[in-house]
């Protein structure tokens, strides 16, 4: 069964070590949002690990994609699988 | 071994740090179903990072029979795992479906196929009847561990302080085993604030044969380790047994012999075994005294 994209998608926990993405469909560019933990000390690193994972999944800066990270002290890689799996689910896919 | 819960950063990360011997990592029971997609993109990219430790790491996926166990094999078997743990495997040909899926997942992946061992966990009466004939279904097949919750439910009973329930079943699992040629491994102790339900559990569970048992609190492994480490005599015995191999190899005999008694095969792996787990148990003296100070 074909899966439809979500108008909102959230991925993760504020639970220690993780952080809650969240995407939502907005206008012009793509737009990041950091707060929590980390958002003060790694903020660019963060933000630009959110670029590299989308970039990976063939989304364009010009998007239009707001994505909100609130941060628990997740590691770099435990950023890109919440974003990763944050988008699948907004895009409705692949099937879990 | 440890499990930890497939969604769960702190402990994916932090549990090889408590020094299991293994490490579980759940994409089963304690992930909910709107979770099990974003726990299988987590677990591959922990995985991909790879800091363990020493310990060996194996994956429960979900099992044969649900949407998710072909995607569960195919995010995790590329990442350096040594092997999957299939739950609720009640038939050799529920075994023989998963062999063929990992072989054609090894394959595409460039791996060597048939490198990913399975670890089969008999979690109903159906199951444990053919434990004989699932542990032989397939060389990948490492082990076979009987089932605690799920297998106390499905025998209509539930779980005693005693492991009466329990008892027969584990007896016949490690018959199974040993004529099956694979390791025998216990099922968790589900009560982690009850330190000597688990010793009693450990020493009778290691007194019938079982390899090893599994964990799910890190508190629970030093009692595993002081259960299972061999005592001194064993350990000394172990250096003579091999000490008295090796001299028999040098002098280019057939049979070696110690104490009046043939040394064989089995004889030398178990006295291997012995020092391995002795090694085990006093690096982990070590670390004791260490953080004592």
């Amino acid at each position: 069964m074909e899966r439809s994209a979500a108008k909102i998608a959230q991925a993760g926990t504020v639970e220690s070590m993780d952080c809650r993405v969240t995407i939502t469909q907005s206008d012009g560019p793509m737009t990041i949002e950091v707060a929590g933990s980390g958002a003060s000390r790694f903020r660019g690193a963060m933000e630009a690990k959110v670029r590299d994972v989308l970039s990976g999944l063939g989304v364009s800066p010009d998007s239009g994609l707001r994505v909100d990270v609130q941060d628990n002290g997740a590691l770099d890689l435990v950023l890109g699988a919440r974003v990763e799996s944050a988008y699948l689910r907004f895009t409705g896919g692949p099937a879990s | 071994m440890l499990y930890l819960p497939g969604n769960s950063p702190n402990m994916l990360l932090r549990g090889h740090l408590f020094r299991p011997d293994g490490l579980i990592i759940d994409l089963e029971d304690s992930v909910s179903a709107g979770e099990k997609d974003a726990a299988r993109v987590l677990v591959r990219d922990v995985l991909r990072r790879g800091d363990f430790g020493e310990c060996e790491v194996t994956v429960r996926i979900n099992g044969v029979g649900t949407d998710c166990w072909r995607d569960d094999i195919a995010a995790v078997v590329p990442c350096g795992i040594s092997g999957i743990r299939a739950p609720k495997t009640e038939t050799p040909r529920m075994v023989k479906d998963m062999d063929e899926y990992l072989s054609s997942v090894e394959s595409k992946s460039g791996m060597s196929v048939g490198g990913i061992e399975i670890f089969c966990l008999l979690e109903t009466a159906l199951g444990v009847w053919n434990a004989y004939d699932i542990a032989t279904s397939s060389p990948r097949v490492t082990a076979i561990i009987p089932g605690g919750e799920d297998l106390a439910a499905d025998l209509r009973t539930s779980r005693g302080n005693e492991g009466t329930e329990l008892e027969w079943i584990r007896r016949m699992i490690v018959v199974a085993a040993r004529a099956a040629g694979v390791d025998a491994l216990d099922t968790v102790f589900p009560n982690i604030s009850d330190d000597d339900g688990l010793r009693r559990e450990a020493g009778f569970v290691k007194q019938l044969g079982f390899d090893g048992k599994s964990v799910i609190h890190p508190n629970q492994i030093p009692i595993i380790h002081e259960i299972y480490a061999p005592t001194e005599s064993e350990v000394e015995r172990a250096e003579r047994i091999l000490a008295a191999a090796r001299e028999a190899s040098e002098r280019g005999l057939g049979v070696a012999a110690l104490d009046g008694r043939m040394i064989d095969a089995p004889v030398i792996r178990r006295a291997e075994f012995t020092l391995q787990r002795a090694g085990r148990a006093r690096e982990s003296d070590e670390r004791r005294v260490k953080s004592c100070r």
